[in-house]
C-alpha cells in the first residue's frame, strides 16, 4: 500500500491506495504519527482508493485517531468503499470513526 | 453430485508476504467464478485474510521448524470453503482463540469475531502439529 500526504489551512490529508491490511497498518501509523508531529493534529485519511481493510487495518486507524485527540485534534475519514463500510458496521466502529463523503467534506462544519 | 467449480492455494512460510500472496490469490480466485456475487466475495475474502493474519501474527513454532501457512480456497455450487492452516505451529492458547468484539478503544482483538460474522461456519480442528481453520460461507 502506498501512501502520501497534504497539508491543507485547515487540516491534513493522507491518502492511502491498496490494501489497509497487517503489512500497510504500521505505516499508516507512522505517516499520520509524522504528520501530528508536524503540527497537524486534524487529520482526515482519504480510503477513496483503499479497497480492503482487516482488523490490523481498522487497528491502526482507531490508534491514529487515538494520536491525533492526544494532540488536540481530530482524525476523520473520507471515500470510504463498500468492503471498508462493510468492516467497520460489523465491528460497531463506524460510530466512532465517522465517515464523510470527501476529505474537503470532513472537517468542513468547523 | 456436487463438484468444486474453481480451487486456489498458497504454501509459504508465515510471513507479511505470505498476506499479500494469499489476497492475490482470492482476487484470481473471482476470475474463475465470476457468478460469485460482491458481497460474497468480499466478506469470504475478509475471513480469510483475517484468518491467515492470525497465523502470521500469531502462531508460533512447536519445535525448530518455522511456521508455515497453508490455504486452499474453493468455489462450490452454493458454497465458499477455505482452509487456512499453519504447519509445525503450537496448539493456540485459549485467549488468542477470544471472539467478543473489544471496547471501541482497542486497537487488536477484533479479528476472531469478524470472521464468525462473515462467515456461516467457523471450524477449527488440530492435527499432526498443524492448526487448521475451516471457513464455509453459503451463496
Amino acid at each position: 500500500m502506498q501512501f502520501s500526504y497534504e497539508v491543507n489551512d485547515s487540516y491534513a490529508e493522507v491518502k492511502g491506495v491498496g490494501r489497509l491490511n497487517m503489512v500497510a497498518a504500521p505505516k499508516l501509523r507512522e505517516v499520520v504519527a509524522e504528520v501530528v508531529a508536524g503540527g497537524s493534529s486534524r487529520v482526515v485519511v482519504n480510503l477513496s482508493e483503499t479497497d480492503f481493510m482487516d482488523s490490523s487495518g481498522l487497528g491502526a486507524l482507531i490508534g491514529c485517531l487515538k494520536a491525533a485527540r492526544q494532540a488536540g485534534g481530530d482524525l476523520r475519514i473520507a471515500g470510504v468503499q463498500p468492503q471498508v463500510k462493510m468492516v467497520l458496521e460489523l465491528t460497531n466502529m463506524d460510530r466512532v470513526l465517522t465517515a464523510y463523503p470527501t476529505a474537503e467534506a470532513a472537517f468542513g462544519d468547523d | 453430485m456436487t463438484e468444486v467449480i474453481a480451487h486456489r492455494g498458497f504454501h509459504g512460510p508465515s510471513n507479511e508476504e505470505a498476506i499479500e500472496a494469499i489476497h492475490n490469490e482470492l482476487d484470481a480466485l473471482w476470475d474463475d467464478a465470476s457468478f460469485v456475487p460482491d458481497m460474497d466475495r468480499m466478506t469470504f475474502a475478509t475471513a480469510v485474510i483475517e484468518a491467515a493474519a492470525n497465523i502470521v501474527q500469531h502462531a508460533l513454532p512447536a519445535a525448530e521448524k518455522p511456521v508455515e501457512i497453508d490455504v486452499e480456497i474453493s468455489v462450490w455450487p452454493a458454497r465458499l470453503v477455505a482452509r487456512v492452516s499453519a504447519f509445525n505451529a503450537r496448539e493456540p492458547f485459549a485467549d488468542d482463540m477470544q471472539a467478543s468484539m473489544p471496547d471501541s478503544e482497542a486497537e487488536s482483538g477484533r479479528g476472531l469475531a469478524l470472521i464468525e460474522a462473515l462467515v456461516t461456519t467457523v471450524t477449527f480442528e488440530r492435527q499432526d502439529g498443524t492448526n487448521t481453520w475451516i471457513l464455509t460461507r453459503n451463496t
